[in-house]
Formats: C-alpha cells, structure tokens, sequence
C-alpha cells in the first residue's frame, strides 16, 4: 500500500485523537516497519489493517466507519495533490464512472505495481449509477467516502447505498441516485 | 509529563527514520531517474542519426528520381514537388499557390475525381493516365502512381505521387490507331479495285476472244496456215490473260477473314480436290501420313492445297509423276510438304518464287501469281513456308500452320 494512506492516516488520527493514540496504535501493532512512514514508501497491507484494528479498540469506532471518515479525508488529498485530474470533471457521475477507465490509468502510469480495486459500470444514466466494487481488501466504506464528497466537491447531493454481492465485502455492488 | 516526553519522543523517532528512509528512497528513484534519463538521451541520439539517415535519403530520392514527384493535401493542395515536376507542370511552389485539380484538363476533372475517391478508400492508385493543361497552355498526358501519408493516428493526412509524362507514347499511339485505321481503308479500296478492275478487264476480254473466233469462222478458207496458227497464238494468249486476271482477283480476296472459321477435315480436303483437280494419268498423289483436322477457312486451305498440287502437276516432266504429301506433328504447329518429282529449281530462285507475277517458265497456264497466295495463306495462320529443290529432280514445298 502506498506510504501516502498511511501517513494522511495517522495525521488524521493525530489530528482527531491526539499523538498519543498515534503512538498507542503503533505500539499495538506488529509493524515490520515500525510505524516509520513516509510518503514515497510502500508498505504492507497488513499493517493498516492492524492499525485500523487498534484504532477501532481505542476509540469503539467500527473500522467501517473509520474507513469512512478517512476516505472523506483523503479526498481532500487528492484535491490538494492532483487538481487537474479532479479539474478534468464537471460532473460527479462522470468522474466515478471513469474511475477505472481514466483515474487508474493514470495512477498505473506512475505507480505500475499499485494493487487498486475494479469498478465495472452496470448501468449509467444522468443521474444514476451502478457500479461493482471489488477487491481483496474489502475497502468498499473507503470507497463510499470518496464518492461521498464527490458529490460535495461539485456542490451536489446523492443518495448512495449498497449491497455486499460477497458477505466479506470483497464484492460490493453500489447504487448511486443523483438528488436533484 | 515523563509518558508525554516519551511519547514525544518517539514520534521525533519516527519522523527521523521515516526522513530518512524517505531521503533513502528519494535518492535511489533520482539515481534510476539519472540513469534513464542517460539511455534516453543516447537514444535519442540514436534516432536522430537514424532520422537525419533516411531524411537525406528521402532528400535524395526526391531530388534524382527520374520522373515527377509531389505531394499534395486532402483538398488537393501541392505541398511539394521536384525539378521534374516544376519543369513538367512548369510552375514554380515558391512563386505561386497551385491545387492539382486546376491543372486537369476539363474533360478528366469527373474521372480524377473518381480516382481520388478510390484513392482514399484504398490507400493507393496506379496507373491512373489523365490530361493536363501546363502553364504554357500545353495539354499532356501524364500517369500517375500514387499513395497515401498517414499521420501517427493512422488518419490519412497527405497524397504522394509518381508522375510520368506519357505524351510521347499517347501520341504513338494514337498515330498508331490512325495509321492502322488509313491502312484498312486503303486495303478496302485495293480489294474493291482488284474487282472492278479484273471485272473491267475481262468483258473487253471476251469480247476480243468472240470477235477473233468469229473472224476466224468466217475465213477459213481464205487464211493460210500460218495466219491460223497465229490465231491460236492468239487464242491462248487471251486464255492466259484470262488466267491471269482471275489468280489477280483470287490473291487479293486471300485475306484473313475471321467469318468463315470452322474445324476442316484437310485429308478429307485433299482427297476431294483430287478428284476435282485435272492429274494426268501418269502422275500419282501420295498422302503419306493422315493430314490432321485444323481451325480455319476451308476455301483457304483448298485455295493453298490446290496451287501446290497444281504447280507440281504442271512442273513434272518424268514418265512417271508422283506427288507425296506429307504431315508432322510439332507441338503448337504442323508441318506439312509436297513434294514432287519434276524439273526442279534452281537455289537461286527460291525466294523468288514467292514474289507476285513471278514465273520462272514462260508457260501458257503459269500466271506467276499461285505460289503468292500459298504464301499469304500460309502467313495468314502464323506459318512460314520453303523448298527444298534440285533441278531435274524434283521440289519439296515445306510449310507450316499453327495449330
């Protein structure tokens, strides 16, 4: 997993729950990086998982929903740190669906070996859209948070649910009702 | 406030080993980074060599080729051209603007347009020959092989094109169209000539040949016998003029005439014509082997049989005359001969034989003209014909026709 998820994670940790969660997380966790993050590193999935797990511990917050507040956070990373991908965009329905046609392309260019999850269109209209998730890490709140302040980003509204195809959460199936 | 410093503490640890590992990670990508970007540049180098190679290749196919070369857009704008194109068209790019299409004469302007069109949906034309009006006004004819450049998106972008003046050979071959033209015209008229002419000359004929028999009826008994024998000098003189107007009428009539071809039995033709044909008693007609069926006119392989049985007959001076024909069969053609036992000819006159009005004996029935049309009859089907002859011994006419 690229180094950048896991420092905007523990900023964010330090920043809602104070260093020393930040520390108390890390100690938990069985790091083989020893919590030693920076952004142009990659490093195991695992570890996220662990952090997640102990932060879920600390704080009784359910890891979905962590993963929720955190994809809201890092939406504005890519804001901050690719504007013209998100400028490139005038509409939220647009940009979610070509998540995988035209923004994965585009992070496979710079980082050729990222493990990203697959969106396929089922069905796309104006103002709905359904799309399947899927991936091994089942991230499927992470993904819901991004496509959250998506809507935001354009000054819109949305009505966005799912339904677990696999009850892992590896297979998501979203339905996005645009709100007009 | 100790746990606190702890904890402080080993944030600041983290940090400094995540700056440094970063610092680690950062050197190492800029280190791959030099080093590509090294590759690249001797690449591109490379390529640039390889570039400059082929342009000056191209440069020098475009300026030493032997015909015209240009270039021109989609709308038909000529982007460039070579000496030999300027010289051909006579207009210079530097000068002035020029749009291929202004330059086709009037009447081609809807077949280019075609060609143009077939050229964009197959990507290449040739051998497309349209007029052109140069900038002196001059009207050439010129063929044109083109193809078309792509740009890197594979959409067509540019036509290129070979252009050669024909109208030299256009002109040939025109001139050929014509001459050809004038030259079955004036066989028409010589063939209708032959006839009025042999037609005109034989009433005057006849009518020479009644009154002289009249005269002679009439006075029998007053001429003495060398005035008789005079009138039949007469007599056969006109016989032989009579002749000699028909083998006229006859050589002139033996063109190819493609009307009349149908499968002919020749032995079969042969055998009739024997029939036909006055052979003295003392002659005999040999066909050695079983003459062949073959495509053409049969008035025309009667015409070429009979004239070399004839001219045999005619020559053979022995007690007993034989006349052998013969055939071979070569592939693609046959080869047939006649030969015959008679007074023979002399080496020297073997070609002349052939030649029209030629007759080696001054003898009453020999007009000079049957030996002409054999040898027309024979070019006629693609065939050749000689002799093979001793004096006193004999002749053997050799001929063949295709197949």
């Amino acid at each position: 997993m690229k180094g950048i998820v896991f420092t905007e994670f523990l900023d964010l940790v330090e920043d809602k729950f104070g260093l020393e969660m930040v520390d108390k997380i890390i100690s938990q966790s069985k790091l083989e990086s020893k919590g030693y993050y920076t952004a142009v590193g990659t490093y195991s999935f695992s570890e996220m998982l662990q952090l997640l797990q102990n932060l879920s511990l600390n704080t009784k917050i359910s890891i979905d929903n962590l993963l929720l507040v955190f994809a809201e956070h890092f939406f504005s990373v890519l804001v901050r740190d690719y504007p013209s991908v998100i400028a490139s965009y005038k509409d939220p329905i647009e940009m979610i669906s070509s998540v995988e046609s035209h923004i994965h392309v585009e992070v496979k260019k710079i980082y050729p070996n990222a493990e990203l999850p697959t969106f396929t269109v089922v069905e796309k209209c104006n103002d709905y859209l359904s799309m399947i998730y899927k991936s091994g890490r089942a991230m499927h709140y992470f993904g819901l948070g991004l496509m959250k302040k998506t809507f935001e980003h354009f000054n819109t509204t949305a009505k966005i649910d799912f339904q677990k195809i696999k009850d892992d959460g590896t297979e998501v199936k979203f339905i996005i009702q645009k709100i007009t | 406030m100790r746990e606190e410093i702890e904890v402080l503490q080993r944030a600041l640890e983290r940090e400094r080993f995540a700056r440094k590992s970063a610092e680690k990670i950062l050197e190492e990508k800029s280190r791959n980074l030099f080093t590509i970007s090294r590759e690249l540049k001797l690449t591109n180098l490379h390529l640039q060599q390889l570039l400059d190679e082929k342009s000056s290749v191209l440069e020098g196919i475009f300026e030493n080729i032997n015909d015209a070369y240009l270039v021109i857009d989609l709308q038909g704008n000529i982007l460039k051209m070579n000496d030999i194109a300027e010289n051909l068209f006579g207009y210079n790019l530097n000068e002035e603007q020029l749009n291929f299409t202004d330059l086709i004469y009037e009447s081609d302007k809807e077949y280019t347009k075609n060609s143009f069109i077939t050229l964009k949906e197959k990507g290449s034309l040739s051998n497309y020959t349209i007029r052109i009006v140069t900038k002196s006004n001059k009207i050439k004819w010129i063929q044109i092989n083109a193809s078309l450049l792509f740009d890197r998106n594979k959409k067509p972008k540019e036509a290129q094109g070979i252009v050669r003046d024909i109208t030299a050979i256009k002109e040939l071959e025109l001139q050929k169209e014509k001459i050809l033209h004038q030259l079955e015209k004036s066989n028409e008229e010589l063939k209708e000539y032959a006839h009025i002419v042999s037609h005109d000359l034989k009433s005057p004929l006849r009518s020479i040949n009644a009154l002289i028999s009249w005269i002679k009826h009439d006075n029998l008994d007053k001429f003495d016998e060398n005035s008789l024998k005079n009138f039949e000098l007469i007599e056969d003189t006109l016989s032989t003029m009579d002749n000699l107007i028909s083998d006229i009428l006859e050589y002139s009539s033996a063109d190819a005439d493609s009307s009349n071809q149908t499968k002919v039995d020749l032995n079969h033709l042969v055998l009739e014509l024997k029939k036909v044909l006055y052979i003295p008693n003392h002659i005999a007609i040999n066909i050695k082997n079983k003459l062949p069926n073959l495509v053409g006119d049969k008035i025309k392989f009667q015409q070429l049989f009979q004239n070399l049985i004839s001219n045999s007959v005619k020559f053979i001076d022995k007690e007993k005359g034989i006349i052998d024909i013969d055939v071979q069969d070569k592939n693609t053609y046959y080869q047939f001969s006649v030969a015959d036992n008679g007074i023979g000819i002399e080496e020297k006159y073997h070609k002349k034989i052939f030649k029209i009005f030629q007759t080696l004996n001054k003898n009453k029935e020999s007009t000079g003209i049957g030996l002409s049309i054999v040898k027309k009859i024979v070019n006629l089907y693609q065939g050749d014909i000689w002799l093979e002859s001793y004096p006193q011994k004999g002749t053997k006419f050799i001929f063949t026709l295709k197949k």
